[in-house]
């Protein structure tokens, strides 16, 4: 069972920044999407949710930044709400409670403005609002890059636990090809609007077939620390 | 050699860096390790002369910090340029300011270093990628031939693979040049990689100092801990498998 | 709650601000103020005896500071003092051509936001086509056109060759229509295009597109999250016309012949009455102060970042 996408493109200004892609997720994956920056990695984001969502596919995206998801004059409990009456659920305050606290909010009041939290609160808030009804596939774009290293690393751990033992696919969009490989098991390389790569973690880390993809490897990391 | 001696910096009456040492000799780097509002920033405006220190001494070789003797890279590259001058005149700003001669020898010899294409500079800060700005960035900073450059979040603005590129274009220009560099960073990776040394900041006082070396292998600190577990888990720094 | 203070601290700061100045200029007009008021009370053949006892009677020979004493004392119980020329207290008979201005004002305001809400939205859903340029072209060609101008116009059409509507005076809500709609188009012209790039500014919110994604409909985004972000901008303008529909209202009313404080005012005037010109003068800052103490409330409700931030 896989989340099968076919031909999916999009174009900016009548130039084709995304070639058409055929994409097969697999249930309950951990896959990374890694590229360097321009490689249109966000614009494949956007135009794999908007398909999805067409199909009526349960699928969330966490954008790079909390500001890219929150209304600074809303608050946070508006924002909850609302997205429950989205989804055609009616307001559940163990589930809300259940929910934030898996994503290390617990106790925190909601009657705030999102501004009134620090980033790497309100981007959980944003995982936990995403995460309100099963999903079949959750996007998570950069989710390292607004957050600090401590405060990001929990984060993936926390999301990992919540969905460990559901069907939902995890897509990873980096342009950090060390974050996605400790954290997906499958990794596609993005360069130019195409996707060149789509392997098993380890194989694309032992034998990456491309340019892009031997430069992505040989900067993967700093350094190695000896056990 | 820079030398902060208890440095403490007041803003707004609170205190944001509290008694703060730390030395930096020639050709070394020191990495200051930290999260947003741990005072990083704060600390390279103190040195800078930016800012004002209420207490403690900052100097370079027992006297203060003259004007031109300390340059800054910043983290965002484009910003840093007057969008409207090319970068050719951004770059070359700290010669006039210190009224020194044209060398242009040398300005070949860096730009070689940092892997910039001399035509590059005659266009506009926009016109160029992030990395490309940023290589100027550091060009500007070298230029005047200063002891002492502070980097703040160097890389943070560019992608994974640019990163390491540029810190290793720098690193081999600091053997070349013998400056001594802070980096403000809270990138583990890039201190790992780099430093000689490693200072980790947190609410504005030093929880633990230590020998780059000494640091990786066993950190001493709780939060130095955390930093690093957090590096590994991210895939910053890989640990060897044995 | 500290916000609130500041802001009405900053409210008392501005009227005491104003008081003050009124009464300098006041004070360091050419010629002597007692004079004044005595050639205007009286005639230009006033005696020496009676100019010094208007001086005393007016707190004028003690210095700035009691004579300021003296004239503020009043005004802060209500007491606007009275008529230079009829010796009559002025604050009732301003309250009631306030009374006769204040529908006209309303009336203005209301015209104003009827047609410019619906015009900017319908401009701003449709912007780039025939009917967002109808819509501005319509808004700059009401800025441009003076009220007296379009005063005369509406009279012409709907009082002299339609004889739908009386052309002066005043009794019947009838009566309120022509001076209403003048003031009111004006109005609708200047908020149309404000409320119009507010609008467009608003859609383009950054984190517009992840309310689209997470499913929250378009009239709920309209409402809940354009609208407040929307109304920072257009709030203060409104707040503004507001307060200028008294400019407004003083050129209608003698175009149309409605007793009011437009009127009133120009009668003032005429009749060198300086104690009713004043009277106008600090009314028309108080009202300025409370409308934008109001706009600074209701921005403090919308979005408590607004004012807050240090640099």
């Amino acid at each position: 069972m896989a989340i099968q996408i076919n031909g999916l493109s999009a174009s900016r200004a009548g130039r084709l920044i995304l070639h058409p892609t055929d994409l097969t997720l697999p249930v309950g994956g951990r896959i990374g999407l890694v590229g360097p920056s321009g490689s249109g990695k966000s614009t494949l984001c956007h135009a794999l949710v908007d398909h999805l969502l067409a199909e009526s596919i349960a699928v969330a995206h966490v954008p790079q930044s909390p500001d890219e998801a929150l209304d600074p004059l809303r608050r946070l409990e508006f924002h909850w709400r609302q997205a429950e009456r989205a989804l055609g659920l009616s307001h559940d305050r163990e589930r809300q409670r259940t929910l934030l606290a898996a994503l290390g909010l617990d106790g925190r009041p909601l009657n705030v403005r999102p501004w009134e939290w620090s980033r790497g609160m309100q981007q959980r808030f944003v995982i936990a609002l995403a995460l309100l009804a099963p999903l079949e596939l959750l996007i998570l774009d950069e989710p390292t890059s607004a957050l600090d290293p401590i405060i990001a690393a929990a984060t993936l751990d926390l999301v990992d636990d919540h969905i460990a033992n559901t069907d939902t696919t995890l897509l990873i969009v980096t342009h950090d090809l060390g974050l996605a490989a400790t954290r997906a098991e499958r990794l596609m390389v993005l360069s130019e609007g195409r996707i060149i790569e789509d392997a098993a973690t380890e194989d694309l880390l032992s034998a990456p077939a491309t340019a892009v993809t031997q430069s992505l490897v040989a900067h993967r990391n700093w350094a190695e620390l000896p056990c | 050699m820079l030398n902060v001696n208890n440095l403490t910096v007041q803003l707004g009456g609170r205190e944001i860096i509290s008694s703060i040492s730390l030395s930096v000799a020639p050709g070394k780097t020191l990495a200051v390790l930290g999260e947003s509002g741990a005072g990083k920033s704060t600390l390279v405006g103190a040195i800078l002369g930016l800012l004002r220190a209420s207490s403690g001494q900052i100097s370079w070789a027992g006297k203060p910090i003259e004007r031109g003797k300390a340059a800054l890279v910043m983290q965002e590259p484009r910003s840093a340029f007057n969008p409207r001058l090319p970068l050719r005149r951004s770059v070359l700003e700290p010669l006039y300011a210190g009224k020194l001669p044209d060398d242009p020898a040398r300005l070949e010899r860096l730009c070689k270093g940092l892997e910039i294409d001399p035509n590059m500079l005659d266009r506009l800060p926009y016109q160029v990628s992030i990395g490309q700005a940023q290589r100027a960035g550091v060009l500007r900073a070298l230029i005047a031939s200063p002891p002492l450059i502070l980097f703040d979040e160097p890389l943070s603005a560019l992608d994974a693979v640019t990163q390491k590129h540029t810190a290793k274009l720098i690193s081999t220009l600091q053997q070349e040049e013998g400056f001594a560099a802070l980096i403000v960073t809270h990138d583990m990776g890039y201190a790992a990689a780099h430093a000689d040394s490693i200072a980790v900041l947190r609410s504005g006082h030093i929880e633990e100092m230590a020998t780059a070396e000494n640091f990786f292998r066993s950190p001493q600190s709780q939060y130095g801990q955390d930093l690093l577990n957090a590096a590994v888990s991210l895939g910053a720094i890989e640990r060897a498998v044995i | 709650m500290k916000k609130l203070f500041e802001i009405f601290l900053r409210a008392a700061v501005v009227l005491a601000g104003t008081a003050l100045v009124t009464f300098t200029l006041l004070w360091y007009a050419p010629g002597d103020p007692a004079a004044t008021i005595a050639v205007a009370r009286f005639d230009s053949t006033v005696s020496a005896e009676i100019v010094d006892k208007i001086r005393i009677e007016a707190g004028l020979d003690a210095g700035f500071w009691p004579a300021f004493r003296h004239w503020i004392g009043p005004i802060l119980v209500g007491d606007l003092g009275n008529s230079s020329v009829s010796g009559t207290p002025i604050w009732p008979e301003m309250r009631t051509v306030i009374a006769l201005t204040m529908p006209l004002a309303m009336l203005g305001m209301t015209i104003g936001l009827v047609i410019s809400i619906p015009l900017a939205i319908l401009a701003a859903c449709n912007q780039g086509t025939w009917i967002d340029r109808g819509a501005i072209a319509l808004a700059s060609l009401g800025a441009a056109i003076p009220g007296f101008w379009l005063a005369l116009l509406l009279i012409l059409v709907f009082a002299v060759k339609l004889s739908w509507l009386p052309a002066m005076g005043t009794g019947t809500a009838r009566h309120l229509i022509l001076p209403g709609l003048t003031l009111g188009l004006g109005v609708a012209a200047s908020l149309t295009r404000i409320l119009r790039s507010a609008l467009l500014e608003a859609r383009n919110a950054p984190f517009l597109p992840a309310f689209i994604r997470r499913g929250v409909g378009v009239h709920e985004r309209a409402l809940a999250h354009i609208t407040p972000h929307a109304a920072i901008p257009v709030l203060t303008v409104v707040g503004l016309e507001l307060a200028f529909l008294l400019e407004g209202a003083v050129m209608v009313e003698v175009v149309f012949a409605r007793p009011g404080i437009g009127n009133f005012l120009i009668q003032a005037i005429q009749a060198r009455d300086f104690p009713k010109v004043q009277a106008v003068v600090l009314l028309t800052a108080v009202l300025f102060v409370v409308v934008n103490l109001l706009i600074d409330i209701s921005y403090h409700l919308i979005d408590p970042r607004v004012g807050t931030q240090d640099a």
